[in-house]
């Protein structure tokens, strides 16, 4: 029973590390770099929705689309001025230039929207139901139902759209891409503002089993990271299973070993796996296919 | 463009110069008397210091409304240590040396508290903690110690809440779920101690980082292990998820709280549920006031414009313990005559009688006892709404 | 030496005025002044790691917590600081070499994840560690030292900050200047590089890793002394961030920079720290401002208005490459036997033989794709063959790793050259002299004899640049020359060149024959990849002629220019499969594209001179000569993938020369890339639904079919990976999806590029019928003679120039455009070869 309420806990959240860890992928493939201020974006969706659901009044139905299109813009605006003057002058400071503006974000944050963290209403009945003995919240399912469907959208989108057709072109052979007349520098700014809206998705369905406050995205945004790195950060599906393995696997050595050892497990796990694979779990796989 | 960017650096150099080599606050017309505040005041816990802030500035007002202490107004100059005790003591340094104030208050923070003891027992400043409840700030063996505290103290505070525990609910086999960092860790040998004193011992103790979004897991265990009450320690977010995760559960047991989940809008954070919390407090601003209290909340209202209702007024401890704690500074700078900190040391042991927020201190410093709260002045609450009410055991 | 003195004289200022401050100061300056000489100490620390051997880590604080744990330990329980520091350094220093194992195998953003986590163990290690660390409330009342002179106390602590800092900023110093620091240059620069001229990459990095962590293991145990109680939150994970902030903010690599650094990153919070909660706000503003002004560093910035230092070119002295390269016994060359690679089913090389003797030239020619670099990979270790053995002076090598190849007398040269590129030229030669031994750190980095040694090989090989200037900036000729050099420097006996000619000059290449001619007579074995026929055939003493993995043909250059095959793998047969043009297009059709006076290259390499042609619409016109000569970079230029440096390209009447790409192809001019380029990972029908990318109208499905009817093979395999296609398909794919974009001059890159004979007609029979449906195109084949029976006209171009221009039928009557593919003898004063007595 321990196990299977591990298995509950561990999926939404890995469903939501991996959200974010896709936000990381898809700036990642088209242009080697990443924002390190994703954890800020998970924060800004979450807040704006807060804001406009709780503070306005709005309908979540009409705040959710109005929270990631904030998130996105700011997606845009990252790549505009904390990536692009660097990666023009050959510098790789948009390493910390990312870092300090999200820093700049999560104080911004905490001036204007408030020091206390603040409880999301929450969108779906709270009452949980009992599964194998195990209390679940429609919650919990939802947000790893969420996170399939998103990351199954994307990939969709990725490999079906024009969008993303243009996309794997562009990552697959950036020249090439550019014969086709696809604007490859446009199309790094599109994934900035699509990586900082999927972790402001994942801010969102985060918030009401959370809370909302300034802070809160900094070690979402490190796990996600990792788990972006182990899942094979060139590999989209990767990522979202990695997500899931570190969520859960999280969760099981809470539930198994105790918390004392939670963190130490999880970082060693995490070397261990580079030093295995030091492409990530899922890219290295992928490469034996070619 | 090359131009623009030496120009651009000759300025910045220029700028940083000019603020290194002179003062870099602004020159006041009258000579006051300098305070210091050394809190976290950025960051998860900026709250803390924002509500410190509040309470020094309500009673600083008052203070120098009625022509400041010996002759001059009273100044508060604030420093942000990151919850960082190096950043902490830096700042401490810099407030001791360098603007010469005459007692420094502490913030949220045991580490940070744990890193200036030492250097203000060296420095001869008073050090008055109003928040942080770790027991070796007060406690901290100096031959001369200049630190004091109108705060809980945890060891205090856990056998408080052992012996709620057991009476209230008739706890056998309690578990503890403590928030990872210094606080909670100092709560657990305090526990530990409060039980062992009792004859008795934990089910479980389970600890979880502040971040944590669902406690399921560590819950879990402690239920496995048959724990019939639950102590919990943590701020008001990380205590919600505590409380939610149980919901999720569907385990519903007693929960012990230190003063955590009166940091915030606990009931908004975790549903109904929390209404079942019973935790210890130093005062809240619930209920019915008294004079003092009616008066206090007036001025933060006044001042503070986004304070509406009590229910605003959080951390509603961090708030009191700072308002009494400033009046009780002053008093003791007036006892001294002088702002130098032998004296003023001395003159908190000369404090007689202060009707203050939280209480009515008489003698509330002895050389023995740095502390002026004890064990009498913890009160047991729970949440009604957004309302704090008092529980009768 | 003058940068040297200058900063050697504001580091005795600096250490003077801090002394004194630390001595005179008050208690706060004092604090901070140990705080600046701590973070730069760590800083200096990290940057041996990030500046020298280019990894970045974010996990430093992990080292200084590490340290600053094991001195409050050891100080609590007595221990004396003049033992605890220095222990507090080797532990930090073990992990870090223990860190180091599993880091050597990943990089960039999995090198950065790795030290995050490593960074996070460590915190929480020391949480839960309680008996040792205390947990979160941590070590309290850790004893300050009372050390000579009766100092004590923080200034005691302070002192020893500023002393500990001067010395590794002195350290520091030695290690960059030295052989250790010019070796993680080299692995930063090149590891390929590193690894053939000896240098142990595994080890080099290893080496970084563990000074890294000791030094700022040892600053944290004196910030421990310092603090005089350390918890897990003194050691906040922004702490590495800062760490990393004080190097690229000072200037990675630069000695002075982390200290610079340390003081943005220390001092500039105080200094606005009574801006309470909106500190760091302000601060990570202003921190993004340093970066913007100067993304380089602050020292990095400020650099660039340093005087530059005297130039110095090389002096031959009484250099003589015989006796550089004289050994004892008499070397035996390589030996190749049944040599064979295969990758993913591809045979690479098969079953090759071949040997290259000492005193002899060697030459291993093949059209493109033919395996002649993979053979060079294959004979210097980088790859490992799955059959067949290799012989070096008679030992058998198979299998050996480059770098142990290196050191017994292997050494090779790159198509790209792969210098280092931020060491100097001088630099470059002198690390290849001791085949990767390092040696000591404090003893310099070269002494005057092969300092000397150096400079007469620069000279040898026809550098006369400055010794001085980094090998990034060097102009391409230099590149090579410098390349060799380094190569030579190893005394090796055995020298393999990939295509040291590309990209030089008549005059260059005429010297670079001399060049080899006398390394040959000086006794040492000479493997030349080459691709210009008029060189190999003057300097090389016996040829191997190599054709889609496969050895055709070997024997003396005379033979191997008459021989069939030979001839058949470089021109292509003569078919009549296809022909001529049914009906010519009229006689004045508008001109669609200009080319005027265009010049184009890559980086400082210029590869197109002058450069000026034009095609009429409806023409087909085929741009011809052999590999190198410039015909992809034409491409290249047209289609806007490298931007020209000089001239005008008009199309259409739109000037298109400086518009990017993906703007150009929307004009409808298309390139299909050479090596077809295209999307392996997708489907044949998005494949070409790409090119159709630009376009909106509602005909694309219509034009599919369309392109479809032409390539029958390709609607087959409509929904298959286009990645799966065999290499004939995937030509006539790139070609059908260029046609996608309705181009109005299509371009085509090398189609025939390693496609079987069979396969490359039936290409060109579709060529043939666009080029009848009045499709205007711009041909670039290797294969003349085919290009040429469709062509209408074509253009001849050698090293970079335009040098003939006729009819399609005047060229193939001519015979002595064969020689530019060849070599017999050049048609024109710029391929000329002087006498090379």
């Amino acid at each position: 029973m321990i196990i299977f309420s591990a298995l509950v806990s561990g999926m939404s959240l890995g469903a939501m590390y991996g959200l974010i860890a896709l936000g990381f992928h898809v700036t990642y493939i088209v242009s080697r770099t990443v924002n390190f201020s994703q954890g800020s974006s998970v924060m800004l969706g979450a807040v704006l929705g807060y804001v406009l659901v709780a503070r306005y009044g709005w309908p979540i139905m009409v705040a959710a689309p109005a929270a990631l299109l904030g998130c996105a813009l700011l997606g845009l605006l990252i790549e505009r001025v904390l990536v692009r003057p660097f990666v023009a002058r050959q510098s790789n400071a948009w390493l910390m230039a990312t870092v300090a503006g999200g820093l700049l974000l999560d104080n911004l944050v905490l001036f204007t929207f408030g020091k206390e963290p603040r409880g999301f209403p929450s969108w779906l009945d709270d009452k949980p139901f009992i599964i194998f003995g195990v209390g679940v919240t429609p919650l919990q399912i939802v947000i790893p139902l969420v996170g399939s469907v998103v990351a199954v959208a994307l990939w969709l989108v990725l490999t079906r759209s024009r969008f993303g057709k243009a996309l794997s072109a562009s990552v697959q052979n950036s020249d090439a891409a550019r014969l086709m007349g696809i604007d490859v520098g446009r199309l790094v700014a599109a994934t900035y503002g699509l990586s900082s809206m999927l972790a402001g998705l994942a801010g969102l369905l985060i918030a009401p089993l959370y809370n909302v406050h300034a802070e809160m995205g900094t070690l979402f945004g490190i796990k996600a990271f990792a788990v972006a790195i182990i899942g094979g950060i060139t590999h989209a599906p990767g990522v979202m299973v990695a997500g899931l393995i570190y969520g859960i696997g999280e969760a099981l050595v809470t539930a198994l070993l105790g918390s004392t050892y939670t963190q130490i497990v999880m970082f060693s796990a995490v070397i261990a796996t580079l030093a295995l694979v030091p492409r990530g779990l899922f890219a290295a796989a992928a490469l034996k296919k070619v | 463009m090359l131009k623009i960017v030496i120009t651009g650096c000759c300025q910045a150099l220029l700028v940083l110069l000019a603020l290194a080599m002179g003062p870099v606050h602004p020159l006041h017309a009258q000579e006051t008397l300098k305070i210091g505040l050394v809190a976290a005041l950025s960051g998860q816990s900026a709250k803390s210091g924002e509500a410190i802030i509040r309470g020094l500035s309500i009673a600083l007002d008052e203070i120098n409304a009625k022509g400041g202490v010996l002759g001059k107004k009273l100044e508060l100059l604030t420093r942000d240590d990151e919850s960082n005790p190096a950043k902490g003591l830096v700042a401490a340094r810099e407030l001791v040396q360098r603007e010469k104030i005459a007692v420094l208050f502490g913030g949220l923070d045991t580490p940070v508290s744990l890193a200036i003891a030492p250097f203000v027992n060296q420095a001869k400043v008073p050090f008055m903690g109003v928040w942080a409840a770790g027991t070796g700030i007060t406690r901290n063996g100096a031959a001369e110690n200049y630190v004091f505290r109108v705060s809980a103290v945890d060891t205090l505070v856990d056998i408080a809440l052992v012996d709620y525990a057991v009476k209230k609910y008739g706890a056998k086999t309690p578990g503890m779920i403590l928030v990872n960092n210094a606080w909670g860790e100092s709560n657990e040998a305090g526990l530990k101690a409060a039980l062992v004193s009792k004859g008795m011992s934990a089910a479980g103790i389970e600890k979880f980082e502040a971040n944590d979004v669902d406690v399921v897991p560590q819950l879990s265990r402690l239920k496995a292990a048959g724990a019939d009450t639950l102590f919990l320690v943590g701020n008001v977010g990380p205590s919600a998820q505590v409380v939610k995760s149980l919901d999720r559960m569907g385990w519903n047991v007693p929960v012990v709280s230190h003063w955590g989940p009166a940091g915030g809008r606990f009931t908004e954070l975790a549903g109904p549920s929390a209404e079942k919390v019973h935790f210890i407090q130093t005062y809240s601003f619930s209920g019915k006031l008294s004079q003092k209290g009616e008066s206090v909340f007036t001025l933060l209202k006044a001042k503070y414009p986004e304070i509406k209702t009590t229910t605003d007024v959080t951390p509603a401890v961090g708030i009191a313990n700072a308002y009494d704690a400033l009046h009780l500074t002053a008093l003791a700078i007036t006892k001294a005559g002088s702002i130098e900190g032998t004296k003023i040391r001395q003159g908190f042991y000369d404090i007689d009688h202060y009707a203050g927020l939280i209480k009515t201190y008489a003698k509330p410093f002895t050389p023995d006892n740095h502390d002026a709260l004890s064990a009498a002045d913890y009160i047991f609450t729970y949440f009604k709404g957004a309302e704090i009410l008092p529980l009768s055991n | 030496m003058k940068h040297h003195l200058t900063s050697g004289a504001i580091l005795c200022a600096l250490l003077a005025g801090s002394l004194w401050l630390v001595a005179t100061g008050e208690d706060y300056t004092i604090f901070i002044i140990a705080l600046v000489a701590l973070t730069a100490v760590a800083g200096i620390g990290l940057n041996v790691l990030t500046g020298l051997s280019g990894q970045v880590s974010f996990g430093h604080v992990g080292f200084y917590s590490i340290g600053a744990y094991a001195v409050g330990v050891l100080a609590l329980k007595g221990v004396s600081l003049w033992i605890a520091v220095p222990v507090a350094g080797i532990v930090a220093a073990a992990l870090g070499s223990l860190l180091a194992l599993p880091a050597l195998r990943v990089s960039g953003p999995y090198l950065g994840m790795m030290t995050i986590a490593f960074a996070f163990i460590v915190e929480h290690v020391t949480i839960e560690w309680r008996q040792l660390t205390g947990g979160q409330n941590g070590l309290i009342g850790i004893p300050q030292p009372t050390l000579v002179g009766g100092l004590s106390g923080e200034r005691a602590i302070a002192f020893l900050a500023v002393i500990l800092c001067a010395v590794s900023l002195i350290f520091f110093r030695l290690i960059a200047a030295g052989r250790w620091g010019k070796a993680m240059i080299a692995v930063r620069d090149s590891e390929i590089a590193a690894a053939s001229i000896g240098l142990s990459v595994t080890r080099i990095k290893t080496l970084a890793f563990t000074i890294s962590a000791l030094l700022t293991g040892m600053a944290g145990g004196i910030f421990a002394l310092l603090l005089t109680f350390i918890a897990p939150s003194a050691f906040p994970f922004s702490q590495s961030i800062l760490f990393l902030l004080s190097v690229i903010v000072g200037g990675a690599g630069w000695t002075l920079g982390p200290l610079i650094g340390a003081g943005v990153t220390v001092v500039l919070p105080e200094l606005i720290s009574w801006l309470a909660e909106y500190r760091l706000l302000a601060f990570s503003a202003l921190l993004l401002i340093v970066l913007w002004l100067a993304p380089e560093g602050i020292i990095g910035a400020l650099a660039r208005f340093l005087p530059p230092g005297k130039s110095q070119r090389p002096n031959a002295g009484n250099f003589s490459i015989a006796l550089f390269l004289a050994r004892p016994d008499h070397s035996r060359g390589l030996e190749v036997r049944r040599l064979s690679i295969s990758f993913g089913g591809i045979m690479a090389a098969q079953a090759i033989d071949f040997s290259a003797r000492a005193s002899r030239i060697t030459g291993l020619i093949g059209p493109n794709g033919a395996g002649k670099t993979t053979v060079l990979n294959l004979v210097s270790g980088f790859y490992s063959p799955d059959h067949g053995d290799i012989l070096l002076d008679g030992h058998d090598v198979t299998r050996m790793s480059p770098e142990q190849l290196a050191r017994r007398g292997m050494a090779r040269t790159y198509q790209t050259t792969q210098l280092f590129s931020s060491l100097s030229v001088i630099d470059n030669v002198l690390i290849a002299m001791r085949r990767g031994r390092l040696g000591v750190p404090w003893l310099g980095f070269a002494n005057s004899i092969e300092r000397a040694q150096a400079e007469g090989l620069l000279a040898f090989v026809g550098y006369d640049g400055d010794l001085g200037t980094r090998a990034g900036a060097l102009a391409h000729v230099d590149r090579r020359l410098v390349e060799i050099a380094r190569a030579l420097a190893m005394r090796p006996s055995v020298l393999l060149l990939d295509e040291p000619a590309a990209g030089l000059d008549s005059r260059d290449k005429a010297h670079l024959g001399l060049v080899l001619q006398a390394l040959s007579a000086a006794g040492l074995a000479v493997l030349l990849v080459e691709h210009d026929m008029p060189l190999v055939m003057e300097i090389c003493d016996s040829l191997i002629v190599l054709d889609a993995g496969c050895k055709i043909a070997s024997g003396k250059p005379a033979d191997i220019v008459s021989n069939s095959r030979v001839r058949a793998a470089y021109l292509g047969t003569q078919t009549t499969a296809f022909g001529k043009r049914k009906a010519l297009p009229p006689a004045d059709q508008p001109v669609i594209l200009k080319v005027d006076h265009l010049g184009a290259g890559y980086g400082s390499l210029d590869v197109l001179h002058d450069v000026s042609f034009s095609v009429g619409a409806g023409e087909m016109i085929a741009i011809l000569g052999s590999n190198g000569a410039g015909k992809s970079t034409t491409m290249r230029a047209l289609s806007g993938l490298n931007s020209p440096k000089e001239g005008h390209i008009t199309f259409n009447g739109q000037a298109i020369a400086n518009k990017p790409a993906h703007e150009i192809v929307r004009c409808g001019l298309v390139l299909v890339p050479e090596g077809r380029q295209i999307f392996p990972e997708l489907s044949v029908a998005d494949n070409l639904r790409l090119g159709a990318y630009c376009r909106k109208d509602d005909r694309i499905e219509a034009d599919m079919a369309a392109v479809l009817a032409r390539f029958p093979r390709l609607s087959d395999r409509i929904n298959g990976r286009a990645g799966l296609l065999s290499g004939g398909e995937a030509q006539m794919l790139a070609v059908a999806r260029a046609l996608m974009g309705r181009p109005r001059l299509l371009l085509l890159d090398e189609p025939s590029l390693g496609l079987a004979p069979r396969i490359v007609e039936g290409l060109y029979g579709v060529l043939g019928q666009l080029r009848d449906d009045g499709m205007t195109i711009l041909i670039v084949d290797q294969m003349a003679h085919m290009a040429l029976q469709l062509a209408d006209r074509g253009y001849l171009i050698s090293n970079g120039r335009i040098i003939r221009q006729a009819t399609a039928s005047a060229l193939l009557d001519d015979p002595s455009f064969e020689a530019v593919y060849l070599g017999q003898h050049t048609p024109s004063p710029h391929g000329n070869l002087p006498d090379a007595g």
